[in-house]
């Protein structure tokens, strides 16, 4: 798999190889022989690559590379392909909040009706010495929060129900 | 390696409460902490300018190169015994670099009773050696004890990993071939006289430094035969007449420079090559630990935020994210060496054991060294979960961790009860080192847990002989038990009782771990094996 990177706002594919004299960078559309020469002072290189020589300043920053070239700067920055192939995301939360574990209900934070943000917490419960906060799986409307503080709960009873996502 | 996404919001109150709290716990702490290692009674400090010696923290300066690390253990060693009167256990140990090698180091202590042993003394000097034969480190001892303390003598002396202990792992460091030398910088009486002549090198101070087994008051009492210090085990003698000293020095700064100069000397063993990459620092602040670490120590909080902030680049491959998710696994690197991470979000069930396990054989068959971060209150407990063989299970995570054979580190960063500390690496399972944030906690169970047990027992009993408590006298048999559990589980009595190798500023945790992984590397490390996995 090719390595990808989104310069100056494009995604571009490429890998770059050695053929035992030099480089080569390999592109979806070509392969393209290329040497990259320091020029003395920091940052400050030449690119040899078709013939011609270009003077190019690069500033290497934690996030991404920069590119002086041709009076114009290139911001060149990595993309994990995991993440641009994955997605960091899982599929939205489902509507119900079920136990993770026999416990008791320490606290209840929202009621039926209330609008919820995913990630905002509904109940703590406290469970082998710890205490959970259980957090909204996704955004919407809260429809039932079947326990209240004090409550003891089975493995895998419903804690939150969450009013059904229209399409 | 993707970076683990943060989902800290440090301008949060709880944050900000949690910052606070823990600043004024590492307040407390790093002022005991200075207390313990500078602080002593004027007497002990004029004794020792008197005697013409320098302090072990001068001694330490002189050995160690200039600007390198020195990774302490067991700083507040003994802070609940002795009515605190023993600062260090009145000695120091720790890894430090010499002439560019890693080696373990022994110091006595001698504005603390003299550098006398104590029972707390000799584990800790017992410890230090297990350290260098595990990790294979050459060894440096600065002597200077009064020798065993008496009053206590059946603490220091007779037991399996008591006083003979220390002599016995030095003769088990020079079996395999672990260098030692020893700078005698005061009296090494009896017993004591034993770690010099042990090593493979020593230089005794001229003037301080003396051996023998029975001092001038011992030789008299015995023989009647009247002798002064210098005729019977100074250094002229022990180097020019008895051979058991091989140097002797003018100086205490002429008996460092030797030493140095003789560690330099030492064959340096190719290390154990790991996976490796490019350091780089974590993405987010290690100093954001505080705000994460709840102030409440019931509170759950997610174990990647920790990870994030000691982790190189923060970058964490995870692995199976979506299966026993209360077990965090996957690989990462600390120092530029690749580990495994084992870090609890919960309570251990059925499928996070089993995902432990797993995950512990893939790390010993290509010999990553494996981190766990405990904060576990233990394996899920109940029918539902015995019917599914809980203890079974547990018991495959134990055969995982204890049958490793890569090094193993662990941090106690915040719950380590029951069985859950053992399956994470506790005390007894080998951990090459073993560090506690200051607000921690160990016991067989949570304070609350054990006080209603034992008042349960007692209130059950009395009950048989027909009496009725009221809730005051529950509260009576309750209260004293819960005070007192609540004292044994915190971090500074482990630390006290050597339970662990020092507490450790939470920001400070990913430096303590690089040290004690490149260290661990001057060990070879074997080809897994295990015992029988019940499945």
């Amino acid at each position: 798999m090719r390595r990808i990177f989104m310069i100056a706002g494009h995604e571009a594919e490429c890998w770059l190889t050695h053929d035992g004299s030099r480089f080569v960078l390999n592109m979806p559309d070509g392969a393209v022989p290329c040497q990259l020469v320091p020029a003395g002072a920091p940052g400050a290189y030449v690119l040899r690559t078709g013939g011609r020589a270009h003077e190019l300043r690069l500033a290497v920053g934690p996030e991404s590379t920069f590119i002086h070239l041709n009076g114009r700067t290139f911001e060149v920055g990595r993309v994990d392909p995991d993440d641009r192939l994955g997605g960091r995301e899982g599929t939205a939360g489902g509507d119900r909040l079920l136990a993770p574990m026999p416990g008791v209900v320490v606290s209840v934070a929202v009621k039926p009706g209330d609008a919820v943000t995913e990630g905002q917490p509904l109940l703590v419960i406290e469970s082998m010495k710890l205490e959970t906060t259980l957090t909204a799986p996704r955004d919407g409307v809260v429809a039932e929060m079947p326990f209240t503080a004090g409550d003891s709960f089975g493995l895998k009873a419903v804690l939150a129900q969450l009013t059904p996502q229209e399409e | 390696m993707r970076r683990i996404e943060s989902h800290i919001d440090t301008n949060a109150a709880d944050y900000k409460a949690n910052f606070a709290a823990m600043s004024e716990r590492l307040k407390e702490f790093h002022a005991r902490q200075h207390a313990a290692r500078f602080e002593r009674p004027q007497r002990d400090i004029d004794r020792l300018a008197r005697q013409n010696k320098l302090g072990v923290r001068e001694r330490l300066k002189l050995l160690l190169d200039p600007g390198t690390p020195f990774l302490e253990f067991s700083t507040l060693a003994a802070c609940r015994e002795y009515d605190g009167a023993v600062p260090g256990a009145a000695v120091v140990t720790g890894i430090g670099i010499v002439q560019g090698r890693e080696v373990a180091i022994h110091a006595n202590d001698a504005s603390v009773k003299g550098g006398a042993w104590y029972p707390h003394t000799v584990k800790k000097i017992v410890r230090l050696l297990d350290v260098a034969l595990e990790n294979h480190l050459p060894v440096v001892h600065i002597c200077d004890s009064a020798g065993g303390f008496l009053p206590l003598q059946h603490g220091v002396f007779p037991d399996r990993y008591l006083g003979g202990r220390v002599f016995r792992n030095q003769v088990k460091l020079s079996q395999a071939n672990i260098p030692q030398i020893a700078i005698v910088g005061g009296h090494c009486t009896a017993g004591g006289a034993y770690v010099p002549t042990l090593s493979d090198y020593n230089i005794i101070i001229e003037g301080t430094g003396a051996i023998f087994l029975g001092g001038p008051p011992l030789v008299k009492a015995a023989t009647g035969e009247e002798v002064g210090v210098q005729e019977l085990g100074g250094a002229v003698m022990h180097t020019s007449v008895s051979g058991t000293g091989d140097y002797r020095a003018a100086t205490e700064q002429h008996a460092f420079a030797l030493a140095r100069e003789i560690v330099s000397q030492w064959k340096r063993m190719p290390k154990t090559i790991i996976e490796t990459a490019a350091f780089e620092d974590p993405y987010y602040d290690p100093k954001e630990l505080y705000g994460i670490i709840p102030k409440d120590r019931k509170t759950q909080f997610d174990m990647r935020e920790v990870l994030a902030r000691i982790v190189d680049g923060s970058r964490f491959h995870e692995y199976q994210p979506d299966y026993g998710t209360t077990m965090v696994c996957g690989f990462a690197h600390i120092w530029g060496f690749k580990v495994g991470i084992l870090a609890n979000n919960g309570v251990l069930f059925n499928d996070s054991s089993l995902k432990a396990a797993h995950f512990m054989q893939l790390c010993n068959q290509n010999r990553t060294p494996l981190v766990f971060f405990q904060n576990i209150t233990g394996y899920m407990v109940g029918r539902e979960y015995e019917e599914r063989g809980i203890a079974k299970d547990g018991a495959k995570m134990l055969m995982a961790q204890g049958g490793s054979v890569v090094p193993k580190f662990t941090v106690i960063a915040n719950a380590s009860y029951g069985a859950g500390n053992y399956g994470m690496c506790g005390r007894a399972w080998d951990a090459r080192t073993l560090f506690m944030w200051p607000q921690a906690e160990i016991g067989v169970m949570g304070a609350d847990q054990a006080a209603n047990t034992m008042a349960d027992v007692k209130i059950r009993q009395l009950e048989r002989e027909g009496k009725q408590l009221t809730e005051v006298e529950i509260a009576a048999i309750r209260d004293p038990v819960l005070e007192k559990f609540r004292r044994d589980v915190e971090a500074y009595t482990s630390t006290s009782e050597l339970w662990d190798d020092g507490i450790l500023d939470p920001a400070d945790t990913r430096n303590a771990l690089g040290m004690s992984i490149s260290a661990a590397l001057n060990a070879p490390i074997d080809d897994p094996h295990y015992g029988i996995f019940r499945l």
